[in-house]
């Protein structure tokens, strides 16, 4: 009897624990299983934001073929998982959550808008699925209001620090010291207002005109007559390729010739469309595949255009340090799983604080850094200036436009 | 006066493209009590259509006629395939729903294919602007106001001088009693629509060169162009012409003296106001029907 109700209570024992076995083992959190060797991703592929999301992928498929025949990573090769958010945030979580939970790769690589990378913040958490950004540079994707940015990383500009490197620039070329701020009405635009005026009053230089325009907007002419009534020989400009050729089509009817010094909205596009008015504007950046190349970028662009016909030259990629920084951040990704040594996510995201990579464009030693303003891998040091030159997009330092102004 | 200047002239130029696309929307209503919602996008194959045929190879003159032609045809196909047979009733709205379904997948597939970003049209007359004083304008943006003032005069005179215009008319004035007549008002009706389309696709012609040939360039000046056509009254050939002028110049003048960023906001509020004071439109007359 005593035997019996021993058995009794030994498999009520028994089952407690198989119970609270599974009920564990299903609430482990994803990182602590067994990720696969795959690179997820939503990016733009589709709609009126295709370009960006080509960019993209130019960049990542070609080093992974490089990685890929290198021997992989830990022995296998590392894939590429791509849906297409066509720039929704609404979709980049539904693909998030594929990326995460179905496909369980080790990391999510983010496309072009920053409101796509803002909208990945909870579920990213939740699901403890590292994130690395390549292009959306808002302050807000990496710098989030709680100070707990655990998975997001990003391999690109940040528009906090790149207000002062605009600053510093248009300040070295403004003759009267009268610089003006010109941007478009978004979220990207006017999140861009506080940083550059936090900039200029650092720089003891108040804004001498600040003027907005709408998407799609054909004609600026109200907004070039007030900057120039009000003497500006210089303007910050946070905008895109067809905003930016209708604002210098708008000067060109006044005759009104400041130096532009832009965002890095614009791309080589622009200098299409804006024919020998782009001459000399200048464009903050990471890196242009356009001028003379270091022999290891112009091998990269050699099997970039031979994987994809569509490029038929450095004036095909539309956003050149979109590409770029999407290349430096797969091979990061490569590197930091061979540092964590298995396919882990938290494993792999405390590798990243270890990886040292001299990428094509920077030097990342470290890549990362704990605290998060530094889950930013690219310095503003990194940060270049480059000028429409002869319809192309070049260093600087490789046109006339080094110093003075136009 | 330097800046009132540049408003008058850039307003002059951005109001005559809202004026031609408004004389579209009267050409296909004057014939159908409908009109076409994929008319931003007809507009843009005029602009899109020359720049491809251009980089094949042809000539401006060629790709541009080339591109109107087909814009003619797809504004013909459109009446038969998808405003006709959802406009057989007298109330029937059906090919409001039709032909903006069909403005989107024209748009969608020619982001698609054409690509997302802008494209320059290049011609002789936007390279260098004609200035009076501070304030400026390009050859080829006069030409739009031109084009706007000859399409009325010339639609005036098909409308009354030609046996097809008085056809038209006679479609437009009673469809029942034109086809007794023996007019075939089904034919009449796709023809108006035809020229609409060829309307619309020489206004985007002739305004790529200054903003860029885009899949997108007609999102919103078909959707000013409509309120332009609704606001003049649709059934007068010169009130569309003259409101859409003074809609663009009033725009500016929004833009110059009260805010860059609430023009719309300001300028649909004005036409909202007007339509209130003014249901018939500005040049409108109210229809009298005997029963």
């Amino acid at each position: 009897m005593a035997t019996d109700r021993f058995s009794g209570s030994g498999r009520r024992l028994l089952l407690g624990l198989v119970s609270a076995a599974a009920i564990g083992t299903a609430a482990l959190p994803a990182a602590a299983q067994r990720a696969q060797p795959c690179i997820g991703a939503s990016w733009e592929l589709t709609g009126p934001l295709a370009h960006t999301g080509m960019t993209i992928r130019i960049a990542v498929e070609t080093a992974l073929d490089e990685i890929n025949a290198a021997g992989g990573v830990l022995g296998q090769p590392l894939r590429l998982i791509a849906y297409d958010d066509v720039g929704e945030p609404a979709r980049a979580v539904d693909n998030a959550r594929r990326i995460g939970e179905r496909d369980n790769c080790i990391v999510m690589m983010g496309g072009f808008r920053t409101p796509n990378a803002i909208a990945l913040r909870d579920p990213l958490a939740e699901m403890e699925l590292p994130w690395m950004g390549v292009i959306s540079a808002g302050t807000g994707v990496i710098e989030h209001p709680n100070n707990a940015n655990k998975w997001m990383f990003r391999v690109s500009m940040k528009d906090r620090w790149v207000a002062p490197f605009l600053v510093e620039a248009a300040k070295a070329r403004s003759r009267s010291g009268k610089i003006a701020l010109v941007f478009e009405g978004t979220a990207w635009g006017q999140g861009a207002v506080p940083d550059v005026e936090r900039a200029m009053a650092a720089a003891n230089t108040p804004l001498a005109g600040k003027e907005t325009f709408n998407i799609a907007d054909q004609d600026m002419s109200a907004q070039m007559i007030r900057l120039r009534d009000a003497g500006v020989d210089t303007i910050i400009f946070y905008g895109v390729d067809r905003e930016a050729t209708n604002m210098l089509r708008s000067m060109d009817r006044l005759g009104y010739k400041p130096t532009i010094i832009s965002a890095w909205g614009i791309g080589v596009q622009f200098a299409r469309t804006a024919g020998p008015l782009a001459e000399g504007v200048l464009v903050a950046g990471t890196y242009t595949w356009m001028g003379d190349l270091p022999p290891r970028a112009a091998g990269v662009l050699q099997r970039i255009q031979a994987k994809f016909p569509q490029i038929a030259s450095a004036a095909d990629i539309p956003l050149p340090s979109g590409t770029a920084n999407a290349y430096d951040a797969t091979y990061i990704i490569a590197e930091a799983i061979k540092l964590a040594g298995r396919f882990d996510r938290d494993a792999f995201r405390q590798a990243l604080f270890r990886v040292n990579y001299e990428g094509i464009v920077a030097n990342y030693a470290p890549a990362f850094e704990p605290r998060q303003e530094r889950h930013d891998a690219i310095l503003p040091a990194s940060y270049k200036l480059f000028a429409f030159h002869n319809g192309a997009m070049l260093p600087v330092e490789q046109t006339p436009f080094r110093q003075a102004a136009r | 006066m330097e800046a009132i200047v540049q408003y008058l002239l850039t307003g002059l130029s951005a109001g005559s493209v809202y004026g031609l696309i408004a004389l579209g929307f009267y050409v296909m209503w004057s014939a159908a009590k409908a009109v076409n919602f994929t008319y931003g996008d007809v507009f843009m194959l005029g602009g899109v259509g020359t720049v491809v045929l251009m980089e094949l190879g042809l000539p401006l003159p060629v790709a541009a006629a080339t591109a109107i032609a087909g814009a003619a045809v797809v504004g013909a196909i459109v009446e038969r395939v998808f405003v006709r047979p959802f406009n057989r009733e007298a109330n029937s709205i059906g090919w409001m729903l039709t032909t903006i379904a069909v403005g989107i997948m024209i748009e969608s597939s020619t982001t698609a294919t054409y690509g997302p970003l802008g494209r320059p049209l290049p011609t002789p007359l936007v390279e260098h602007p004609i200035r009076i004083g501070g304030s400026g304008i390009y050859p080829q943006e006069l030409l739009l106001p031109v084009a706007a003032i000859a399409a009325t005069f010339a639609l005036e005179f098909f409308y009354k001088r030609t046996v097809l215009g008085r056809a038209m008319r006679a479609v437009s004035f009673n469809r029942v009693a034109a086809g007794l007549v023996g007019i075939d008002a089904d034919r009449i009706t796709l023809l108006a629509f035809a020229i609409a389309g060829g309307l619309g696709a020489f206004a985007g012609f002739l305004v790529a060169p200054v903003v860029q040939a885009s899949a997108s360039m007609g999102v919103i000046v078909g959707l000013k162009g409509f309120m332009v056509a609704i606001i003049a009254g649709i059934a007068n050939a010169r009130g569309v012409v003259i409101v859409g002028i003074l809609y663009g110049v009033a725009e500016k003048l929004i833009e110059g003296f009260l805010s860059t960023a609430a023009r719309d906001a300001i300028g649909f509020t004005l036409m909202i106001l007007l339509l209130l004071l003014f249901p018939q439109g500005l040049f409108g007359r109210a229809e009298v029907r005997k029963v």
